[in-house]
């Protein structure tokens, strides 16, 4: 608070003060005063409204310098209230009791939401759970009967991809840390993303090829399992007709990370839609004039990965190739035992 | 033959689970009561548990702590919690595999005869018409030579072999060269069994695999 903002709030006070020590002085001259009285009058007039001033200034400032200052280390401005310093003036005690207030009722709001938000996602956890046991039984069921379970087995995947998106898609979003990081093995993570895929895959004819997937990197095995497959489904809805859809998945090693690209042979990404595909809801034009696309998938794998640690990026050439590419850091604390 | 006991609560499930496995040749039982599962367990002859996680009155992961305390009888997690942690917690608590649902039945086949195959005492030698079958080195050996296999092919006889005389279709084979990271494709597997055929010629077994048409492939 600067001194003249500070004043400009006492022009009043200081007009009527400066109007009261002008009357006095002209009294003391009416009752024929020495000119020494009127002048030492003047003075204690003037020292004492400086003394009052700039003492009601000092700690006013010096209180709200000391709230500012905290405002800007805090990270949750919202915390202010547990941070705010003793005011010892009438108005900053209100402030500061307002504050509290104010910071108080959010908090109950915003711990009421988080309550009910992680209700929501535990109950999501459970009605997972619970609708994969018909889905399961279903898939045997296709199995010991024979006949259409081809058929039968594809539309029962598809509701399966459904059901792990929204799995996923809650995980994503939640702050709940639940999740382990741990030495995953990329050819053990691949292996089950593409049995799971196997019957479309093969049913499209599509060549895998893996290189150096021997290595172990920190990440969640089942996270990283639902992310690879999400990159299958993709490339099965992309494959160009035009030749023979190929998958080519490598892991390169770096000092500081490990890469791990996905890359298959199919349309392509436009480049003007490359820096949005994993935005929320974001289907750009091969999603819209092909198979469905929600626009959901890239961007849930986008956010399980910053959640996880790992940065992910896109590559793509229209009509020739998409590439992947998750990066996972290398950390000195977590080495494996 | 090998028996499996089956834990599980989902009659439909249980049926089905239980329908797959006697197709594929193997005696099973299952606990149909949870409110004393583990009794049940202990005096069963099984040779391998299937274990579900979500069970009335108890949970799984508990229920396969007791188990390990009595017996060694491998277990198999079968689930439909798809996180890491319980997936930790099972293998630290001795489980032999961990497999979410809904699975693929032609993979829980394969894993049950693979953790089979690992518990069971080192296995007489594996023999196919007077050859000797070393799957580690790749090799069929034999009065008439040796002869190497790639692991594609490897893969394929095994297969092959562990049934042999039964119809193996073609998606039991593509299944297990892919549960064995060798993501081949359709005309890849063709190819595939052409050449273990004329390989197998090539040492003396003419007329070993017959093809079935819209069937798979037998092992004579």
């Amino acid at each position: 608070m600067s001194f003249f903002r500070f004043l400009r709030d006492r022009i009043p006070a200081v007009l009527i003060y400066t109007a009261v020590t002008a009357l006095t002085v002209i009294f003391l001259y009416a009752t024929r005063c020495g000119n020494t009285a009127v002048a030492v009058t003047i003075l204690l007039y003037i020292l004492s409204g400086a003394i009052i001033l700039l003492w009601d200034y000092f700690r006013r400032r010096s209180f709200y310098a000391r709230t500012i200052s905290a405002l800007d280390e805090l990270e949750q401005k919202y915390l202010i209230s547990e941070m705010l310093p003793d005011a010892d003036f009438a108005d900053g005690e209100i402030l500061c009791e307002l504050m509290t207030e104010t910071c108080r009722s959010m908090y109950e709001n915003v711990a009421a939401h988080k309550r009910s938000s992680d209700d929501f996602r535990e109950f999501i956890e459970l009605w997972v759970h619970e609708i994969k046991l018909p889905v399961a039984a279903l898939l045997l069921m296709c199995h010991n009967d024979g006949g259409k379970a081809a058929e039968y087995r594809e539309q029962i995947k598809r509701i399966d991809d459904c059901i792990e998106n929204v799995l996923f898609y809650t995980r994503s979003e939640n702050a709940e840390k639940d999740y382990i990081i741990k030495d995953v093995l990329l050819s053990r993570a691949f292996n089950a993303a593409a049995t799971k895929n196997i019957s479309a895959l093969r049913k499209r004819g599509v060549s895998i090829e893996t290189d150096g997937l021997d290595t172990a990197v920190m990440t969640d095995g089942k996270w990283l399992e639902y992310i690879l497959g999400q990159f299958m489904s993709n490339s099965l809805k992309y494959f160009s007709p035009d030749r023979e859809p190929e998958i080519k998945v490598t892991a390169e090693e770096f000092p500081d990370r490990t890469e791990l690209h996905f890359r298959d042979n199919g349309c392509g990404i436009p480049q003007s839609d490359l820096p949005y595909i994993f935005e929320k809801s974001f289907t750009g034009s091969n999603g819209r004039e092909g198979s469905h696309s929600t626009g959901m998938g890239l961007y849930i794998v986008h956010n399980l990965c910053k959640r996880l640690g790992h940065s992910i990026k896109a590559d793509s050439v229209q009509d020739e190739y998409t590439e992947l590419i998750i990066s996972f850091g290398r950390n000195d604390f977590a080495k494996p035992v | 033959m090998s028996h499996i006991l089956i834990i599980e609560d989902d009659v439909p499930i249980r049926k089905e689970l239980s329908q797959l496995l006697v197709n594929a040749g193997y005696e099973t039982s299952a606990v149909t009561d949870f409110s004393e599962p583990l009794p049940q367990i202990l005096s069963s002859p099984a040779d391998l548990i299937l274990l579900d996680i979500n069970l009335p009155n108890v949970n799984g992961e508990m229920l396969l702590h007791e188990i390990r305390k009595e017996l060694d009888t491998p277990v198999i997690m079968v689930t439909s919690r798809t996180n890491e942690l319980d997936e930790v917690l099972s293998m630290s608590y001795g489980a032999d595999d961990y497999i979410t649902k809904p699975y693929n039945p032609t993979i829980l086949l394969l894993r049950i005869s693979a953790v089979l195959k690992r518990s069971s005492a080192p296995s007489k030698q594996l023999t196919y018409r007077g050859l000797t079958v070393d799957a580690a080195k790749g090799t069929l050996s034999g009065a008439g030579g040796e002869l190497i296999l790639t692991k594609n092919e490897m893969i394929i006889f095994r297969t092959l072999l562990d049934r042999q005389g039964q119809i193996v279709s073609r998606d039991q084979l593509m299944t297990a060269l892919w549960d064995n990271e060798e993501y081949i494709n359709d005309n890849a597997l063709t190819v595939n069994i052409s050449r273990l055929r004329a390989k197998l010629a090539e040492i003396g077994c003419a007329e070993s695999i017959e093809t079935r048409k819209k069937q798979g492939y037998v092992l004579l």
